[in-house]
């Protein structure tokens, strides 16, 4: 089947079958790689996307809820320019990836809920994030990344240097 | 001690950047013209024998274009990363494991691969298997291989422990219980095989050993091991596993690719991952200890029984490291472990971050607390009064004078005995401590040659390019070279590119385990530096017309020691010493100083270095549901060195939950033979939920053995965590949980019991 859809802010048509997984849309029709398959039953978050707003397993969604939908990646967030995306500066800064194969996911998550409640409680983000897993590093760094992740956003749009995206986070 | 300007800085990760874009590029992003996709038929029963297999409806599907059984194989149809060597790539005739791939099936796609192994007949008739120790030792047991059912079996003697028991006032027994774990990296296991024009093959592969995978392709396909490149894809996570699986599929690979003359892909998935390949030894451990009335302990006894599964894998060293390791961080005159490993008919067990040692430690510590409370000391005071300190015995009797800092960790973790938080006291609540230490060889010591060879090159541009044998998994390697060379060189960091391990590029290394990057790796790339430094300073001396003392480089430049602002750039230092022909790359190898032991009582020169720690946990258990919170986990390790804050505690948090998550949640479960978990949405993996609030204190003793007197900090962790867990819960509960993982509903059962 035909289906259109915005991909990292661009119009995409791509021509398969129905049952495709959106994953392998991605990264084999597509070339999107950053996203990633590390259990292929929506149980390990490796590869989330975020569709129309929302935080998805693509390996569990055939491509025809594509048709019409906004959908970003990895590969969207720091875009053609070699400047990061503040989240992924705040993964690197606090030491937040070791293998890095769990990162894209994560990243991924934090937007999307940063997109959402700028102001993240500690809860909140433990929700956020709870789906995405990772063996590497214990997960203590990624929490601290995605607090300063909130601060750098709230922050950005005070500069008035950033509009829309993430506002800011309770602190304490 | 000279002011360092890298060494000890939180760099940021090197390769992070490709990483967080998404940009690098693991195997399964790696696409060749013409490429095929493998998936294993597995054997589905715990023990039988192949009879037939019929690939012929398989082969009649589209897309299909091979199916490989034994005997297409090419060469012996052997894997083994140490003797004894017991495993087929694909077994003609008895299996061994549920697990056990018995058949490759090459198609267009994996779906279709996957879907045609469907649609092979293999006629198994089962055999009764054996499923625990028990049986497998049992006098008159079935033989899992012609040798028997015991892998490997050492003793390691120190003293007279009888004499030392007889010193003793008091003497304790307890018997210990632990689980398999599986790896869990996110990544599953896989390799690419592409036949090259050139009558190669190379092997994109997530791997930690590329040198064994090489020497195992060659030796499958039957081809000089020159013939083979291995080229390690960034590898999402590693732990130990990716070793034989990556051999094992890396062969399968090959020789598929080799037969058909295009790339073919084998990507396993979780199902694979878990139930198919290595996992961390089950164990059944009793100890005995004897100690005089003030606390001296004079003699332990330890019997370790590991289940090691249907193949020895790296069975012969984990036996080894958990009897070196099995009386602890104490300096005890008399010692005797007997360590085994046994085979059964389950997935098979080998090397898994801690090697042996955290189930032997989780025992041991448990041990500890134990005689804490039959003296009626203090469980710290009971660790430090028989703590190894420099100078003292270790468990081989061999004799560090530096670098032996478990003292000290006692005295980190110290103060926060006392910072127990605000405890709700409505009676719901149950709150405990527990301490827990470990020692860990670092380096592969006693298990093998410990050589590691390290390229570093510099451009006339001055940036530098390093090669090392050791693989970057995740835990920092590259980052720590990167830091490593900059330093030596006087470059910032960013001027340093680590390559990804090509084979054909650098010295075969041995593998990336037993902690042993930094250190022994870490001296290669410090002695390849510094020759490259001498040819930029003889250089400069030139270009200043001044002695090669007066020079140092930093900051990029050669800087006169009498006048900072006398400066050359070193692009062109680098380029002037290009054109005078002076070397600008050099290839070291850094070996380890060899052990040295007796070999019936393990007596003698093991490990280059130990890294010791201490861990300490305050829990709040829930007496109505068992549910547990870590309300504070302090880590304390003697790491030498730290030359990397922030990766350090990284690897420390990481491995630490991995601990705990043996000491609380994870297990391999099976019914009759077959694993009933082997998926994410069943086993129970940690996420950031469970995560716990490790902090990190570092105590740094040096080692003349490692880089500006660093040691190996991946491994450690695990044990002591898991260890100090289980101390903590006890204490909480007022039970010794003698097995792990003290999972909740454990817990809600003990204290149900004693309401």
């Amino acid at each position: 089947m035909v289906i259109h859809f915005t991909c990292n802010g661009k119009p995409v048509t791509v021509d398969v079958d129905g049952d495709m997984r959106v994953l392998d849309v991605l990264r084999d029709v597509l070339d999107l790689t950053g996203t990633k398959e590390g259990c292929g039953e929506g149980e390990c978050g490796a590869c989330t996307i975020i569709l129309n707003g929302k935080t998805v397993n693509s390996c569990l969604l055939y491509a025809g809820k594509l048709q019409g939908a906004v959908v970003e990646t990895i590969e969207g967030l720091s875009g053609d320019s070699a400047g990061l995306h503040p989240i992924q500066e705040s993964f690197l800064e606090e030491g937040a990836v070791q293998c890095g194969f769990c990162t894209p996911g994560m990243v991924l998550s934090t937007k999307a809920l940063l997109d959402r409640h700028p102001d993240p409680s500690i809860k909140e983000i433990e929700t956020a994030l709870s789906g995405n897993f990772c063996r590497c590093t214990g997960y203590g760094k990624i929490m601290k990344a995605v607090v300063s992740s909130a601060e750098k956003l709230r922050d950005s749009r005070e500069d008035g240097h950033q509009s829309g995206t993430g506002l800011g986070v309770k602190r304490g | 001690m000279a002011e360092h300007t890298i060494i000890g800085k939180s760099v940021r990760k090197v390769d992070g950047i490709e990483l967080v874009t998404g940009k690098a590029k693991f195997t399964a992003d790696m696409k060749f013209p013409g490429m095929l996709y493998g998936y294993e038929l597995r054997a589905g029963v715990p023990a039988g024998i192949i009879e037939s297999i019929d690939a012929s409806e398989a082969l009649k599907e589209p897309g299909v274009h091979m199916v490989l059984t034994a005997k297409d194989l090419l060469g012996p149809n052997l894997i083994g990363v140490l003797p004894p060597f017991d495993q087929p790539v694909l077994p003609d005739r008895e299996i061994r494991y549920a697990g056990e791939s018995i058949a490759l099936v090459v198609a267009d796609t994996r779906e279709g691969a996957k879907r045609a192994c469907r649609n092979i007949k293999a006629v198994i008739t089962p055999i009764e298997p054996i499923l625990t120790m028990e049986q497998a030792l049992a006098e008159d047991a079935r033989k899992i291989h012609p040798q028997g059912n015991v892998t490997f079996s050492r003793t390691l003697t120190k003293g007279n422990v009888e004499q030392g028991f007889a010193e003793a006032d008091v003497v304790i027994e307890g018997s210990y219980t632990t689980t398999f774990q599986d790896h869990c990296y996110i990544e599953p296991e896989i390799a690419c095989a592409v036949p090259s024009g050139d009558n190669r093959i190379t092997l994109y592969v997530s791997c930690q050993s590329p040198f064994h995978i090489r020497g195992h392709v060659a030796a499958n396909l039957n081809v000089p091991a020159s013939k083979v490149k291995v080229v390690q894809a960034y590898t999402g996570g590693s732990f130990g596993g990716k070793d034989d699986a990556a051999v094992e599929i890396g062969i399968l690979a090959g020789t598929a690719a080799l037969k058909l003359g295009r790339p073919v892909t084998i990507a396993h998935e979780r199902e694979e991952s878990i139930a198919g390949t290595n996992v961390r030894h089950a164990a059944e451990i009793a100890y005995k200890t004897g100690a005089r009335k003030d606390g001296t302990i004079t003699a332990r006894q330890v019997k370790v029984l590991l289940d090691g599964g249907a193949y020895a894998s790296e069975s012969p060293f984990v036996t080894m490291k958990a009897m070196i390791h099995a009386s602890g961080p104490y300096a005890i005159d008399h010692i005797e472990v007997e360590s085994t490993s046994v085979y059964t008919n389950k997935t098979y067990a080998g090397a898994f971050r801690g090697f042996g040692v955290p189930q032997v430690t989780f025992a041991s510590e448990s041990e500890i607390d134990e005689l804490a409370k039959h003296l009626g000391i203090d469980p710290l005071e009971l660790r430090r009064k028989n703590g190894l300190k420099a100078g003292d015995k270790t468990a081989t009797s061999q004799v560090y004078d530096q670098s032996v800092g478990y003292l000290q960790t006692l005295d980190a973790v110290e103060p926060s005995l006392r910072e127990t938080g605000t405890k709700e006291n409505d009676g719901r609540y149950l709150y405990g401590t527990g301490i827990a230490s470990v020692i860990q060889g670092i380096s592969n010591g006693a298990e093998g040659v410990d050589v590691v060879g390290a390229s570093v090159q510099m451009s006339q541009d001055a940036s530098v390019l390093v090669g090392c044998g050791l693989a970057e998994m995740g835990q920092g390697s590259r980052t720590v070279f990167s830091q490593i060379a900059a330093e030596v060189l006087g470059i910032p960091v960013d001027w340093v590119t680590v390559r990804q391990v090509d084979t054909d590029a650098v010295h075969d290394s041995g593998p990336t385990v037993a902690s042993r990057s930094t250190t022994v790796g870490g001296m290669a790339v410090k002695q390849a530096a510094e020759t490259v430094r001498q040819s930029l300073v003889k250089m400069a001396s030139l270009m200043f017309k001044t002695d090669e003392s007066m020079i140092v480089l930093k900051e990029g430049f050669a800087v006169l020691t009498v006048d900072d602002t006398a400066r050359i750039p070193l692009r062109d230092v680098a380029t002037a010493a290009y054109w005078t022909g002076f070397p600008l790359m050099h290839l070291a190898f850094s070996q380890a100083e060899p052990a040295d032991f007796d070999h019936d009582t393990h007596q003698g020169r093991v490990y280059i270095a130990y890294n010791f720690g201490t861990h300490l946990m305050h829990v709040k258990v829930d007496r109505y549901t068992g549910e547990v919170e870590v309300l504070k986990h302090v880590a304390s390790h003697d790491v030498g060195k730290v030359v990397n804050p922030m990766a350090a505690s990284g690897q420390v948090e990481g491995a630490s939950l991995i601990g705990f998550a043996l000491g609380h949640m994870e297990k391999v479960e099976y019914k009759d033979g077959i694993i009933q978990n082997p998926t994410f949405a069943d086993y129970a993996f940690p996420s950031i939920r469970d995560r716990i609030p490790t902090e990190t204190i570092f105590v740094e003793d040096p080692t003349p053995h490692g880089p500006y007197g660093a040691k190996g900090i991946g491994e450690p962790p695990v044990a002591a965590a898991a260890a100090a867990f289980a101390n903590a819960v006890s204490q909480a509960v007022g039970h010794r949980f003698t097995h792990i993982p003290i999972t909740r509903e454990d817990i809600a059962a003990v204290l149900q019991e004693e309401v």
